[in-house]
């Protein structure tokens, strides 16, 4: 095993393309929810990007469902992107009673990744097509129930996208 | 290969009942076995599509509802997919039937929802999305079948209202139903007028939150000729199933792949075309979906689904005449979760059997079933039936 693979491989290092060993798979990484949410926390946003067909997999993962490839790595995200389609949850699960009525979009980034997120803005002030930013917050900022969370999420940040 | 016959049908009520889950077991087990033997004559094994312990803090469903209906000692399985659950538990009964690993098998499904009301149920189905960016989002059933709705709209020339008349028509179908929910018609200013669930989507546009219990016999050819009571089986000529993706946001929100993917399947495995088909049942948890999936089962061009309301005569050239969700869909007829694939089924049965009463197809003799579980099809299961 190489001395790169036990780091998290991003575009601007890579030298694999092929399947992820079990060392790279641990905490820290980004291929992991644990990893991928402590990246964002430090403002980045992470995706897998397969090498094979350039689907951008958000979050990272370890193949492509574009191609069934595992010749994935890890690729940065812009923040930047536009509305794809979007609603209002008027009644969501009770956890976000606080939030409602909840604004959300399907957005995509400008690199043609796509993530759902909650839009800091009325229903009436959003159309498909705007362009939007993502923003993160810190989780005892954002008024969900606590109890919500499971003992390993509580730390995880919570994004919301801002209409630009 | 032995052929799976589809030989007995029943269900429980629908809406939201005094009966425990169980019980609503019971009701539709009494149903379809009313002209048939003991359970533990017929059959050797159990499928339950059962979507969340959550409402009645119950799993293990497959041992539950064996001993309920008297079997001991065979393979009693819970199968999930959110609310394709009731189709992959006839799936599983036909895969049996059909490799001969048994003669006969039990497919049921049971859901009680109402159990801790709307708050629970929309706490219940959330599992079924993709957790880390989206329940952490706050979404909710409506808000993903929303977010296919309003790119369908924008994508298409379709309107709310031409949604809201695939409302109107489901309840329409319903009103001849006797095992419906909402056994009466609204009008399209009614379902205009309702209130917003989650934009575009209105009340009358979701289906609802309901208690239920579906059964069905699945036999070989054996069984099928021995119970010469229920001479008119018929046959469940073609299966397929897909999975796509869990998230809404990596999905395509205009065009169901993995359900045209799965009917595809059954229709080759039917050997069947979708011109063949003179009705189905579509999974329309939301309006939207049934124009989604009558594109998906490629009864209908890209972009057209919408005029499933039409009378065939008066839809656009490259439209079967299928027709669908006699039943009163979903929406109407009612949607108890991991029931939902197996009520699919039994309108089959009963329209291939000449017993649909008022909703009767004039000569229908081959049914398509969609049954998804997830946003759109994230899951789905399909099924051909035909006449014997
Ligand atoms: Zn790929």
């Amino acid at each position: 095993m190489t001395e790169e693979s036990n780091s998290p491989m991003t575009d601007t290092d890579s030298t694999t393309t092929g399947p992820l060993v079990p060392e790279d798979i641990t905490a820290d990484s980004p291929f992991t929810l644990p990893g991928f949410f402590d990246a964002l926390s430090e403002g980045r946003l992470m995706a897998a990007r397969c090498t094979e067909c350039d689907t951008h997999l958000l979050p990272p993962r370890p193949a492509c469902y574009g191609c069934g490839s595992r010749a994935v790595t890890l690729s940065e995200q812009p923040r930047t992107g536009e509305v794809i389609s979007y609603t209002s949850v008027n009644r969501p699960p009770s956890a976000f009673d606080q939030l409602a009525p909840i604004t959300v979009a399907v957005v995509e980034l400008d690199s043609s990744a796509r993530l759902t997120g909650r839009v800091a803005a009325s229903l009436e002030d959003v159309a498909i097509g705007d362009r939007v930013e993502l923003r993160v917050c810190d989780p005892e900022a954002v008024d969900i129930d606590p109890d919500f969370d499971l003992s390993y999420e509580e730390e995880w940040p919570i994004h919301v996208f801002e209409l630009l | 290969m032995s052929t799976a016959h589809l030989i007995a049908v029943g269900s429980s009520p629908l809406g939201k009942t005094d009966l425990p889950g169980r019980d609503l077991f019971s009701r539709a087990l009494a149903e379809a076995f009313e002209e048939l033997p003991d359970p533990a004559d017929v059959v050797d094994g159990l499928y339950v599509g059962a979507q969340s312990e959550r409402y009645e803090n119950q799993i293990m469903q497959g041992t539950l509802m064996a001993e309920w209906a008297g079997l001991r000692n065979v393979p009693a399985e819970r199968v999930e997919a959110c609310a394709a659950a009731g189709a992959l538990a006839l799936k599983n009964a036909v895969r049996d039937v059909r490799a001969g690993v048994h003669d006969a098998v039990l497919a049921c499904g049971v859901e009680k929802m109402t159990a801790g009301g709307t708050e629970g149920a929309t706490n219940a189905l959330g599992a079924a999305f993709e957790r880390a960016l989206e329940q952490r989002s706050g979404i909710t059933a409506p808000a993903t079948y929303a977010l296919l709705a309003r790119r369908y709209l924008h994508e298409t020339d379709a309107t709310e209202r031409d949604l809201g008349r695939i409302a109107v028509k489901n309840h329409r179908n319903a009103a001849d139903n006797p095992r419906a929910m909402f056994q009466q018609a609204v009008d399209i200013d009614t379902v205009m007028d309702a209130p917003d669930v989650a934009p575009p989507l209105k009340l009358y546009d979701c289906a609802p939150v309901t208690d239920g219990a579906a059964a069905v016999v699945v036999a070989n050819d054996e069984v099928a000729a021995d119970l010469q009571s229920r001479p008119d089986a018929v046959r469940v000529a073609g299966v397929g199933s897909a999975a796509n993706n869990l998230a809404v946001a990596e999905r395509d929100l205009t065009f169901v792949e993995g359900a045209n993917v799965a009917a595809s399947t059954a229709y080759e495995d039917a050997g069947v075309g979708a011109a063949d088909i003179d009705v189905a049942e579509v999974h329309d948890a939301f309006t939207v979906c049934e124009a989604l999936l009558a594109e998906a089962a490629e009864f209908a061009p890209e972009g057209r689904g919408i005029e499933t309301v039409e009378d065939p005569g008066d839809r656009s050239a490259g439209w079967t005449d299928v027709q669908i969700n006699t039943s009163g869909g979903l929406k109407a007829r009612g949607h108890p979760i991991g029931a939902t694939g197996l009520l699919q089924a039994v309108e089959a049965y009963e329209q291939l059997t000449g017993r649909a009463g008022k909703r009767q197809v004039a000569d229908a003799d081959t049914a398509l079933l969609i049954n998804e579980g997830g946003v759109a099809d994230a899951h789905t299961v399909a099924h051909v039936l035909t006449a014997q």
